[in-house]
Order: structure tokens, then C-alpha cells, then sequence
């Protein structure tokens, strides 16, 4: 009964034309699906982003499902796009496990960012077939609530694999891939591709359970946990200082040394 | 009071055959060794050939020339009947050692927690089965009387007081540790059970053949206290087991892996501590040994303290998989390096309620496969530069993370850091950056040789990348160069 009502409340966003309870009772059939909107997703997590979350069959990121992220390079925002539901996948109990990150994941801007860095798994220095068994382990492991790749990866079989480890251990499962690796049919059933777009990122949902998405999710992430939080775009840039400074003593020594 | 008693039977055979599967068919002998090695024990295919008990070693050998030979384990005799103890504290209160072959367990008082007295010496049995050994159960209101029981072969016989002494007057004086010759003085006499030997004087009896007599009677029958010493498993865990024959795949491992870490278990359970790391070696043949070729060592540090056997299989077998022997292993060892209290788990009331808790933590598997140093938690380190404040640490269980400040103003820092900041070179030069934020200037470590003194920038590449760039002005200039340290990702 939980479920049927999850899935009228997803129809009721979708604003169909007519109210008739028994037909959307109906239609609300898991194995029903229509054309014009987004199949029901059994389980979901809000990404933080009212827009995306729109965009996304069930309302964010799905939990027990491969979700395959396309960008062209590190640092236009893709993590500070997850953080947010990582934190309340944290916040539920679940750990996230990174699996060969392409830079050393920062711990103060994490902590700073509101992730419990005691429920944060990271394997690195692994590669190949090592990389996806312990994706896979982790997959499937009941404590872990989102598990993040970055393999290149393009054996489907494999692919299948990981989607049928994440529905089984209903992981929300990330694989972050380069474009150019986005080829043929893909077992993911949710594909992004991210880009930046004038200081903010686009996100196109490249592949949905739903109707395809003319247009890219445009979100401003300036002031998403984890981002830099310039406040002046046009001020004048003024010194600060973080840390204590030298004694004055040894810049005296060092001056006589120069000389 | 009740107690039974778990006579290993053939534990000088048992302490070597334990180690292989129970469908390996090898006619196996253990000999005492010495000038005129002779046969103590053989098994079942080396009975068939011909082989028994006593026979020369030389003979043995002419009816099957195959024959596993190992010469007697005293030691290891010893720690299997720890082993069993420890097994058997699980089940009681109070478990003693009998020298040199059997237990004693004291059970009226659990009875009632297991199903009455008979079920549970049942268990007993099956339990010390299940690690390998052959034993003979027997229950009998006194320990004398349950060991003299089982010396007779008496399999699963239960007395209560009130039979006690009719169950006891047909055993044969044999089994009392009496000399041969006061066996024979008393069968020349027509004595020869311990019924007879009861109903003698007790006062002649003792003048002839020593107090001892009578008072093995006397405590078996009840009538004199039988304090016996309580088995308190040791400090630390640290078992040998000899494999029957040299075994060169790892595969052929698990089975005895499996069965040191079921003794493992036990002392753990009986010690009341959850293990952190253990060590298990691969000693190689003798002849290598003393060659110089060391011991195959695989150390596993655990993320929680662990005492399941089933748990600490998975993880030292995926950590076996990974080992390439280099030579035939003829013997392992496993002990346990550190260990720690641990409470003991409730069961859950509704079936599959602890289903969760029985898988092996994430952590670990990952662990015991790509290795300790390959799998980390990270952590915050109150420092300004920043590729020291944040820092990596093994695993543990419970840890928490240190508390943030949560005040918005901090100075911006990017979620990716680089290992080794990147020179921009004249990229920075060529292609239009902005800088958004900055300078923040860091200036530290000047006395420890790692000295740095950088103003940061949070800068924005023409490709839309967020990065965190800085200045070194390490030695002086103010025209220093520029470093990528990190992305705001």
C-alpha cells in the first residue's frame, strides 16, 4: 500500500489533466508505464536540487541502480552535485565508498561540506579487475548507501554486472566516465553528462526511465556545500592571511643571509 | 553434580589427521619416535594394511610401504585438549583438563539452558567432533567415575547417583592407572573389576597396592571430594598445526586453515575477547627451513574485533587466495597478535534478526583482498598547510569523525587535492584565468625543512574548471611561480 501511494503522489507532481482515483490507482501499476512521464523508481534519494530532483524518474538519484556521469574534466562541480545527497545517505547510517578517485578526495573540505568522514571508504591505488571487484563489494554490501567509480570500463557484461550488484545491495552507484567512453547500448538506466555553462553547471540527462529531455538542468552550485564561496565577483582582491606569521627574528636571518 | 567426560581416543592420531579433509585416504601411522620407533596410533586405511598398534615401525612399513609417517606430538596432544576445553567453557561453567587424553566438564548446572544433562553431553561430543577428534562421552555424578566410564568405552552412558555403583562394578581394574603387576597379583586373586576390588578390605588393599587405590575408588564412588583444577585458556592464542603431508597449493590449505581458526574461535569465546589482528605462517619444509627460506607470513589486521569462525575464514581465505607459495608448506600457525574485550552478541529472537551482523564488515573483505594500505578513512589534522591537514587512517570501528566548525567563515578550500601541486608553467600565462578569490596567504613549517610560504587563489579556467592555484613565494621573490594544489569539484 506504501508503494501505490508513493507513486500517485509522483503522478500528482506530474500534473495529469484528469483526478479520476481509481484510474490513477490504476496507472500507478509498477508495470504500467506512459509515455509521457517517468517510470516509478522503487526507491529514491533528493539530490538537494529542486530542479533535478524534478528531472529524475522518482524524484532524485536512484538507490539500487547504476547511474553513469559523463564529464569532460575534473572540477566543474560534478562532486558538490552529489554531496548533499551523500550526507543524507550518511545521515541514514550508510557509508560511501569511493573506488579509485582520480585526486585525493580532501578531508577538511569534506568535513567542512557536512560529510561524516568516518562513514567515507576510500580504495585507492587499485586497478583493472581490482578496481571493479571491490566496486562490486561494495555494491552489494548491505552498510554502504552510495558507491563512487571512476574506471573506464567498457565491457558491457560488467556494466550489467555492477547494475545487478547495485540493485541487489540497493546502492545508489556512480560511475564516472569521459564522454568519448559513452558508446552503444549502456546497462545504467540514468546517464548524465555534465558541463559547465557560464560559471554554473548543465546537466543533460543524456538517458532516462522516461521521456528524453530536450533541454540541460541548469544548476547554480556557487552556493552548494563544498563550493569556494567567493563573495566578490568584481571587488578588489584583498590579503588574508590564514596562518600565524613568521617571526620576525628569522626574517631578520634570513635577510643576513641573503646579503 | 554431574559431569562428563570427553575422552579423545585417538588424539595422538587426531592432533595430524584433523588437518586434512575427512575423504583423504592415506594410510597414516604416528610412531613414538626413538631407537625402535613403534606404531601408537594408526588410522582406519592403515589398520586395513595390516598396521597395529605396538607393531615396529619397520614392519608397518613392509605391510604398507605409502605410509604417512609422523613421529608422536606430545605438545600438540596438550593444546588439543586446551582446545577442546576452551570449546567445551561455551557449553559450562567449569571444563578441566585430564592429562594426557581427556576433559571433563562439569554440566548439571547449564543442563537446563541446553535440554537436559544427555542433550548436552550429546552436544559436548558433537562439539569436539566437529574440531576433529574422535571422543568417547560419558556422564557420571563424579569425574573419576565419567573418566573410568569412558576409559571403558562406555559411548554416551549416563549414571546418576543412585546406579553409580552398579555401573562402576563391572569395569575392568584396567582401568585404573595401576602397574602391571598389581593387576596381575589381583586377577591371580580373582579380582578383576572394580566391583570386586571394592567389596576387598579397604585397609589390606591399600597396604599392598598403595592408597592411591582405594582412594581412585573412593573418589569415584563419592565418597572423598574430587576437586579438579578449572581450565583457564591462555593469555595469548598461538596453535600449530601439522599438516599429514606437504601441501603445495593454497587451496589445500583451507580445510586446516579452517580448523585453526574454529580452536581460534573458541579461545576466543572462552577468553571473552574479539581478535584485531592475527597472524597466520606457512612453514615450509624442513630442509628449506634450514636454508634459509623464511616462513610465508599473511598478517590481517581486523576493522572490528571478531570472534565468529565462519567471519575470520572468509577473511584470512581471501587472503590466502592472494598468496603464491614458494615452497611446500608443511605446517601452519596461526596466533593472535591483539585482541580486545568484546561483549557478547545477543541472538536475535525472530529468525534472520541478526543477519546483518553476521556478514563480514565491508571494510575488511576489501582489506583482506587489496591489502591494509589500499583501503583508508580519512581524517582532518589541525594544520595550515593544507596537504598536511588532511590525512589518511585505517579503519576502526566506532570511530568518529572530529567535530567540524561549522561557522561560515572559512577560507574556501577544494574537495579534490593534487599529491603534488602542479607547476603551471605558462599555462596560467597563455590562457585566461580569473581569479575569484584570494590571496590567502599560508606561511608555515619553516621548522621542520618543509617550508612553505604560498598565497592562494581560487581561480576560474577558461574551460569552467574551479581550481585552487597559488603563488610560491618560498624563497623570497615576488615573482614566483604558480602551482595548481586542487579542484573545487
Amino acid at each position: 500500500m506504501l508503494f501505490v501511494a508513493h507513486t500517485s503522489a509522483a503522478i500528482g507532481i506530474c500534473a495529469l489533466p484528469f483526478v479520476n482515483p481509481a484510474l490513477a490507482q490504476l496507472l500507478s501499476h509498477p508495470a504500467i508505464w506512459r509515455g509521457n512521464d517517468c517510470a516509478p523508481e522503487p526507491s529514491s534519494i533528493a539530490t538537494g536540487f529542486a530542479e533535478l530532483d524534478r528531472a529524475l524518474p522518482g524524484g532524485g538519484w536512484p538507490r539500487g541502480a547504476l547511474t553513469e556521469v559523463a564529464l569532460e574534466r575534473e572540477g566543474i562541480g560534478e562532486l558538490r552535485l552529489t554531496l548533499p545527497a551523500l550526507a543524507r545517505l550518511q545521515a541514514e547510517g550508510r557509508s560511501v565508498v569511493f573506488v579509485s578517485p582520480p585526486y585525493r578526495p580532501y578531508a577538511p573540505a569534506l568535513a567542512a561540506a557536512g560529510l561524516d568522514l568516518s562513514r567515507l571508504v576510500v580504495v585507492r591505488s587499485v586497478t583493472g579487475s581490482d578496481a571493479l571487484w571491490a566496486y562490486e563489494q561494495a555494491l552489494r554490501a548491505p552498510e554502504c548507501g552510495a558507491a563512487f567509480a571512476w574506471t573506464a570500463t567498457h565491457d558491457e557484461r560488467v556494466l550489467r554486472r555492477l547494475q545487478v550488484a547495485a540493485r541487489d545491495g540497493r546502492t545508489w552507484a556512480v560511475l564516472w566516465r569521459r564522454p568519448e567512453q559513452r558508446a552503444g547500448a549502456q546497462a545504467a538506466p540514468l546517464r548524465l553528462a555534465l558541463a559547465p555553462s557560464a560559471g554554473r553547471l548543465a546537466v543533460r540527462v543524456v538517458k532516462r526511465r522516461g521521456v528524453e529531455l530536450a533541454r540541460p538542468i541548469v544548476l547554480d552550485l556557487a552556493h552548494a556545500p563544498g563550493a569556494p564561496l567567493y563573495p566578490l565577483p568584481e571587488g578588489r582582491l584583498t590579503m588574508k592571511r590564514t596562518s600565524p606569521a613568521m617571526p620576525t627574528s628569522r626574517r631578520g636571518l634570513a635577510h643576513r643571509k641573503a646579503s | 553434580m554431574r559431569y562428563a567426560c570427553l575422552l579423545l581416543r585417538s588424539l595422538a592420531l587426531d592432533v595430524f589427521t584433523r588437518a586434512c579433509a575427512p575423504d583423504d585416504a592415506r594410510p597414516f601411522v604416528v610412531s613414538s619416535g626413538g631407537h625402535y620407533p613403534r606404531v601408537v596410533a594408526a588410522n582406519g586405511v592403515a589398520r586395513v594394511a595390516g598396521i597395529r598398534r605396538g607393531q615396529l615401525i619397520s614392519a608397518a612399513l613392509a605391510l604398507a610401504p605409502h605410509v604417512t609417517l609422523r613421529d608422536r606430538d606430545l605438545g600438540a596432544e596438550e593444546a588439543a585438549l586446551g582446545d577442546v576445553a576452551a570449546r567445551l567453557l561455551a557449553f559450562t561453567p567449569n571444563a578441566s583438563l585430564v592429562p594426557p587424553d581427556a576433559v571433563v566438564a562439569e554440566v548439571a548446572r547449564s543442563a537446563r539452558l541446553f535440554g537436559g544433562v544427555p542433550k548436552l553431553a550429546e552436544q559436548l561430543g558433537a562439539q569436539a567432533r566437529s574440531l576433529g577428534y574422535d571422543v568417547v562421552t560419558a556422564v557420571a555424578p563424579t569425574p573419576t567415575a565419567a573418566l573410568l566410564l569412558a576409559r571403558a568405552g562406555r559411548e554416551g552412558c549416563f549414571v546418576d547417583a543412585d546406579t553409580l555403583a552398579s555401573a562402576l562394578a563391572p569395569l575392568p581394574l584396567a582401568s585404573l592407572d595401576l602397574d602391571a603387576d598389581a593387576i596381575a597379583t589381583l586377577a591371580a586373586a580373582g579380582v578383576a573389576t572394580l566391583g570386586e576390588a571394592a567389596r576387598l578390605p579397604r585397609a589390606g588393599l591399600a597396604r599392598r597396592f598403595g592408597a592411591h587405590v582405594v582412594d581412585t575408588l573412593d573418589r569415584a564412588l563419592g565418597r572423598i571430594a574430587d576437586p579438579r583444577v578449572p581450565y583457564r585458556p591462555p593469555p595469548r592464542f598461538e596453535r600449530k598445526l601439522a599438516l599429514p603431508a606437504p601441501v603445495e597449493s593454497v587451496d589445500a590449505l583451507r580445510f586446516a586453515v579452517r580448523r585453526v581458526v574454529d580452536d581460534l574461535a573458541s579461545w576466543l569465546l572462552a577468553r571473552g575477547l574479539g581478535v584485531l589482528r592475527v597472524t597466520l605462517s606457512l612453514v615450509h619444509e624442513r630442509y628449506l627451513r634450514e636454508r634459509g627460506v623464511a616462513p610465508t607470513v599473511a598478517s590481517f589486521a581486523l576493522a572490528a574485533p571478531a570472534r565468529e569462525a565462519a567471519h575470520l575464514d572468509t577473511v584470512l581465505r581471501e587472503r590466502l587466495a592472494r598468496i603464491v607459495l614458494p615452497a611446500p608448506v608443511e605446517s601452519i600457525v596461526l596466533a593472535s597478535d591483539d585482541t580486545t574485550p568484546l561483549a557478547s552478541r545477543n541472538l536475535g529472537l525472530l529468525p534472520g534478526d541478526d543477519a546483518a551482523s553476521a556478514t563480514v564488515p565491508l571494510v575488511e573483505r576489501l582489506r583482506s583482498r587489496l591489502g591494509d594500505e589500499a583501503v583508508i578513512t580519512l581524517g582532518t589534522h589541525d594544520e595550515h598547510r593544507p596537504e598536511l591537514a588532511g590525512i589518511e587512517i585505517a579503519p576502526r570501528p566506532g570511530m568518529q569523525a572530529a567535530a567540524c566548525d561549522a561557522s561560515g567563515m572559512r577560507p574556501p578550500r577544494p574537495l579534490w587535492l593534487l599529491d603534488e601541486p602542479r607547476a603551471l608553467g605558462d599555462a596560467f600565462a597563455a590562457k585566461p584565468w580569473v581569479l575569484r578569490d584570494g590571496p590567502e596567504r599560508i606561511e608555515s613549517g619553516w621548522w621542520d625543512g618543509r617550508d612553505c610560504r604560498r598565497d592562494y587563489f581560487v581561480a576560474e579556467s577558461a574551460h569552467g574548471k574551479i581550481v585552487w592555484i597559488y603563488r610560491d613565494h618560498r624563497y623570497g621573490t615576488d615573482d614566483g611561480e604558480w602551482f595548481m594544489h586542487g579542484l573545487f569539484a
